[in-house]
């Protein structure tokens, strides 16, 4: 038993403590989260964007050219791996660029985009057609309309689904080691590499992954709470 | 009031209005029966173009709304809808369902809208409501707020899609008689409905509809007592 005590913190010292390794995992774990949270908020954007887009049917019911830019937009970035866009952003389309982090964020923005645009759409058009109808029968516009009744709706339909995405792409941000950015998976596989023990620093490095997505998960849980304050019966 | 003239209406290859023609005169109140499919909900909606009309055109207050120039949010804001389904916003409490469309719309200010609404609630006796959401109310104290959002905006026709179809029995009664009142009130009405008994009472005009056409109208009286086509005499075996 206590050899075995022994072992572990061993290990746990070269791991960590050793050449103040600790500080390794907090630098990659900040690039981790400063890459997913403006990847994120990039996507968000994208996405509220291609949603509306795609929305836009004319009154004919024709698609218009934005409904058709949008499909092409998503079908490309969800038929292609997130690993692929990310090398082929790197090393070819901003190829000049110093800034890997930036590179990064704007290749998962782009990306978490397509899936958002999705979530957004279908939490729009979950929300009963009846309240567009009653807004614009009291002389509201299109637009007021959806401002006032049916965005703060479907807010409330998106947040499980967007909450699940960002998850997602927190931990999608693993494989920026492709193009040797150093993240926190990235620290983990180094020092494992160094000290010849895999199982403290990937173990590590999973655990920190938990508990970042843990905390997420419980503020978004609190966030809809609040937001169901008009639900309750 | 309200004109309409030769409207059709065309779903896909559902021919659903074949040439309707009518005149809502100010201060009927117009009843509009016919079984299901036959078109009465459509014309309805039509009338605010919440259906845009195949062809055909309908008039209001001098306006033709069917002409696609006018500003059709301007002509809704004189027209009150209350629909079979309610469709309170439900991400709004009752007197934010109320202050809303005026409120944004310019009509008055936020203080003169609340209190506008508190007024209108005390008149279907819902004043304890005002800071309820939706999903707390019945049915039947879902319309009634319904029907007082539309009168916020001081309409000058009210049309009514149904608007006892989706309530239990018993709340019926307490929507019926919210309608008597703003009927006595002389309010201007066009009511798509299957109670009979309401036709009867607060109608001036009955209309029949049966495939896509107004088959029969006439004074309530004439109409229930004395009806003309065979179509209608069969209807009216069948629901009274």
């Amino acid at each position: 038993m206590h050899e075995w005590f022994q072992k572990v913190s061993v290990m746990f010292e070269a791991a960590f403590i050793t050449g103040d390794r600790w500080k390794l995992y907090l630098n990659g774990l900040g690039v981790t989260l400063e890459i997913a949270f403006f990847a994120a908020i990039l996507g968000m954007v994208i996405g509220t964007l291609l949603a509306f887009m795609k929305l836009s049917v004319r009154r004919n019911g024709k698609k218009s050219i934005l409904v058709v830019l949008a499909n092409v937009y998503i079908d490309v970035i969800r038929g292609t791996p997130s690993v692929l866009q990310l090398m082929i952003m790197w090393f070819i389309i901003m190829a000049n660029s110093k800034n890997g982090v930036l590179v990064a964020i704007l290749s998962f923005g782009i990306n978490s985009g397509a899936y958002v645009a999705e979530i957004v759409r279908a939490g729009i058009l979950a929300v009963d057609n009846g309240q567009m109808e009653a807004g614009r029968s009291l002389g509201l516009s299109k637009v007021q309309t959806m401002i006032y009744i049916i965005i703060p709706q479907a807010v409330k339909n998106v947040l499980p689904p967007i909450g699940n995405e960002f998850i997602v792409l927190l931990k999608e941000t693993a494989i920026v080691g492709y193009v040797s950015l150093t993240d926190l998976t990235r620290v983990a596989n180094q020092i494992a590499s160094r000290t010849y023990e895999a199982f403290m620093p990937l173990i590590g490095a999973a655990v920190i992954y938990f508990i970042v997505i843990k905390i997420l998960t419980i503020l978004l849980a609190k966030f809809e709470r609040r937001l169901r304050k008009s639900d309750n019966r | 009031m309200i004109t309409v003239k030769d409207l059709h209406k065309k779903f896909e290859d559902n021919h659903v209005l074949r040439g309707v023609n009518y005149h809502v005169h100010q201060g009927e109140k117009v009843v509009v029966i016919g079984p299901s499919g036959s078109g009465k909900s459509t014309f309805l909606r039509c009338m605010n173009l919440l259906e845009t009309p195949t062809s055909g055109e309908i008039w209001v207050d001098g306006v033709n709304i069917t002409d696609s120039k006018t500003d059709i949010d301007k002509v809704r804001q004189h027209l009150g809808m209350v629909f079979q389904n309610f469709n309170l916003f439900n991400n709004l409490t009752i007197m934010n369902n109320i202050t809303l469309a005026p409120a944004k719309l310019g009509l008055m200010s936020k203080e003169e809208a609340s209190e506008n609404a508190l007024k209108l609630l005390e008149r279907v006796g819902l004043t304890e409501k005002a800071d309820a959401y939706p999903s707390q109310l019945s049915g039947g104290q879902k319309q009634r707020v319904a029907i007082v959002r539309s009168l916020a905006m001081n309409p000058r026709v009210m049309l009514f899609d149904e608007p006892t179809s989706a309530l239990d029995p018993e709340m019926v009664g307490e929507v019926l008689d919210v309608m008597k009142g703003l009927a006595d009130s002389g309010m201007t009405m066009v009511v798509v409905t299957h109670e009979m008994g309401f036709a009867r009472e607060v109608g001036t005009k009955v209309l029949f509809m049966d495939e896509g056409v107004i088959m029969e109208e006439n004074t309530p009286q004439e109409f229930f007592n004395n009806p003309k086509s065979p179509r209608l005499k069969e209807f009216l075996s069948k629901v009274l």
